[in-house]
């Protein structure tokens, strides 16, 4: 009796989660919330609690048992006062305020220069593209030897051999800059030109017969059509430029002296070099944070000029 | 306002003649269609005359002036697009002001204009809308208000009323000729509806293949037609076109059919035909309209046997489907009484039967003139 009793139970609740749609949904989305869980929350977390230890990975003891090293927001006190960091910081987004905008102005022009079709446009396409599909590390290498002092660039410039750049702690940033325009300028141009492509051609022979010059017509027609697509291509090249390191560490290796240390080089050197694990994790979380604020600004703007639209 | 002047104008597209020595005088303040129909070259016509399209050989000229040097900016035409090509960014006020805008005029000035269009094409309630939120007719109105309010030189309409629901079109239709008077300009109107074109325009230019196959007033060109194409193109229902051999039977000349059933002919015709030395075929045109039920009313009119084949009703016409011998024959007449499958007796209007060649599809007339009321 008692076993059909079992029986009976176990039946019950089969039919509970078949028949209730919301708990069988439920079920069906465990094995994803759980590999999420595990993936983002659980590093997050693990983040969070040794940012909040004195723990490296030279104490000897696991990193669950941090907790015997624990000093609160002692991390974050010596993080504000680090000039190094806020060094690597600034200099991480004085890279991003000359190359973006570089790479943006660059990439506009030469896609309204290709919306036109002219004999071998396609060639010439695809030669702007090929930077963009060369690895990081590879470009950093060409351009390490291009900037050598008996470099090419040195000697077409007709500068002496002795005239540094990777080695000087002004110009290796621009060296740095100049590469990364290079390699980034193409992912600019194809978004760009994707987007110009977009306004339709006969509001723009509109336009030009109702009198409006090419830059009148560039200003009032094709610019503001383009707004969503400019913003997507700006904040994506500047989240991705806040993130530079293979250019760097392959052409100066954040040198000299920090000249060209930008904040992934200067994590990279905590983490491998000094192995400060729980300091890097306190910086990590710091940048994730500001990150956070400037991507939930960026989105409400564009949200804001889509419904304008 | 300007003429515009056409000198044998001719548009190639690689093998493809799009445009082929085309010849036509706009005068001043005209109200041009070019009728044809689809891929005919009217289209490429205008984008020369505007200056989208460069011409392959010929010239246009603007009031005596050549303009092929002239950017599109500087040209001042006005351009109504078949879609309107609307500036669905921009409120409806800025989409009206473009064209002022980019002339750089005092914001005042602008203002006024703008305003008196948007009253004048009655869009005032929607001027701070987004020009995206507008129905097609208004976007019909503002893509007219908007190439208007710069007061260009000439105004080039491309299918304008495709888009348009039918009660809208009639009514756009009526409006454009207001605004024509008006505005006193110069307007060239691309179409492929025949009805349009004879209802708006002064001067219809029928094109067929890049040729230019005749210019004239509406009521010219649909009653007196230089050639098959015309006869054929202009006209609801079209002109039936008989195909046959001319041969004398005792004292009547007929038109011999290819099954072999004659067609009597009427003298005008037959002096018509014999315009043409040592012919012995011949097209003969004769509109529905022109056909009634019936023997004979007037001395010169002929008559045939035929077999009522289909009865339509078109509206408050009524079309019989005729057959002689293998050949459907359209007539319009509501006068008698008659059933599908049976034998009656039809006549045609002598003034309506016209001759055409049978080799090259020229109009064959009688005499010199030949222009009828």
């Amino acid at each position: 009796m008692s076993a059909i009793g079992q029986e009976d139970q176990r039946r019950g609740l089969w039919d509970t989660i078949t028949r209730s749609p919301k708990i069988l949904g439920l079920c069906f989305l465990l094995p994803t919330v759980a590999l999420l869980l595990f993936i983002v929350v659980f590093p997050l977390l693990m983040q969070i609690y040794l940012s909040l230890t004195w723990w490296t990975p030279l104490d000897g003891i696991p990193w669950y048992e941090a907790y015997e090293g624990f000093i609160w927001f002692e991390q974050y006190e010596i993080l504000f006062g680090d000039s190094e960091f806020w060094g690597a910081i600034w200099r991480t987004v004085l890279i991003m305020l000359v190359v973006v905008p570089a790479e943006f102005f660059l990439g506009l022009g030469l896609a309204y220069l290709f919306i036109d079709r002219f004999p071998g446009r396609k060639i010439f396409y695809s030669i702007l593209l090929t930077p963009m599909m060369v690895v990081p590390a590879v470009v950093g290498l060409m351009f390490f030897l291009l900037f050598q002092g008996t470099g090419p660039i040195n000697d077409h410039l007709g500068l002496p051999v002795t005239y540094s750049w990777l080695g000087d702690i002004h110009r290796s940033l621009i060296a740095v800059m100049i590469a990364d325009i290079w390699q980034w300028t193409p992912l600019m141009f194809l978004i760009l030109l994707a987007g110009m492509l977009g306004v339709p051609s006969d509001q723009l022979l509109a336009a030009k017969l109702l009198g409006g010059s090419n830059w009148q017509n560039f200003c009032k027609i094709i610019i503001p059509r383009m707004k969503i697509v400019i913003i997507i291509a700006v904040v994506l090249r500047s989240v991705e430029c806040f993130k530079i390191f293979d250019l760097i560490y392959i052409m100066t290796k954040g040198g000299p002296g920090v000249a060209t240390e930008s904040i992934s080089v200067y994590i990279y050197k905590l983490t491998f070099g000094d192995l400060d694990w729980a300091y890097v994790a306190a910086i990590g979380l710091t940048i994730l944070f500001g990150l956070s604020v400037l991507a939930v600004y960026g989105l409400n703007l564009m949200s804001k000029s889509q419904r304008r639209a | 306002m300007s003429s515009i002047t056409l000198n044998a104008v001719t548009k190639r597209f690689g093998d493809l003649t799009a445009v082929d020595q085309l010849d036509l005088e706009i005068e001043n303040g005209a109200f041009v269609a070019l009728l044809g129909p689809s891929g005919c070259g009217k289209t490429t016509t205008m984008n020369m005359i505007a200056g989208i399209e460069t011409l392959t050989s010929g010239e246009i000229l603007f009031d005596g002036d050549r303009l092929s040097g002239v950017r599109i900016q500087d040209r001042n035409i006005g351009f109504v697009f078949q879609n309107y090509a609307i500036f669905t960014h921009l409120s409806v006020y800025k989409n009206l002001a473009y064209g002022l805008e980019v002339r750089r005029l005092p914001r005042a000035e602008i203002d006024r204009k703008v305003k008196a269009m948007a009253e004048r094409m009655s869009i005032t309630h929607r001027l701070n809308e987004s020009a995206a939120s507008l129905s097609v007719n208004e976007m019909q109105k503002l893509a007219i208000g908007r190439s208007a309010v710069t007061e260009p030189r000439i105004f080039l309409l491309d299918e304008p009323l495709s888009n348009l629901d039918a009660g809208f079109r009639a009514y756009m239709r009526a409006e454009l000729k207001v605004l024509q008077h008006s505005f006193g300009q110069t307007m060239v109107y691309v179409t492929h509806d025949q009805v349009e074109a004879m209802s708006l325009a002064n001067k219809i230019a029928i094109i067929d293949k890049g040729k230019l196959m005749q210019y004239g007033a509406p009521l010219d060109v649909y009653n007196d037609p230089d050639n098959r194409f015309v006869a054929n193109f202009v006209g609801s229902p079209s002109m039936n076109l008989l195909d046959g051999h001319l041969e004398q039977v005792g004292n009547d000349a007929v038109l011999r059919l290819a099954e072999g059933s004659e067609f009597p002919l009427p003298p005008t015709v037959v002096a018509a035909f014999a315009k043409e030395a040592g012919a012995k075929e011949g097209v003969l045109g004769i509109r529905p309209q022109d056909i009634y039920v019936g023997p004979a009313r007037a001395e010169d009119d002929r008559s045939i046997s035929a077999e009522v084949d289909v009865i339509e009703r078109v509206g408050p016409k009524r079309q019989l489907h005729l057959r002689i011998g293998k050949h459907d024959l359209r007539a319009i007449d509501d006068a008698a009484e008659v059933r599908p499958g049976e034998r009656i007796t039809v006549s045609v209007k002598a003034s309506g039967c016209l001759a055409f060649s049978a080799t090259d599809g020229r109009r064959l007339r009688a005499t010199a003139g030949g222009a009828r009321g």
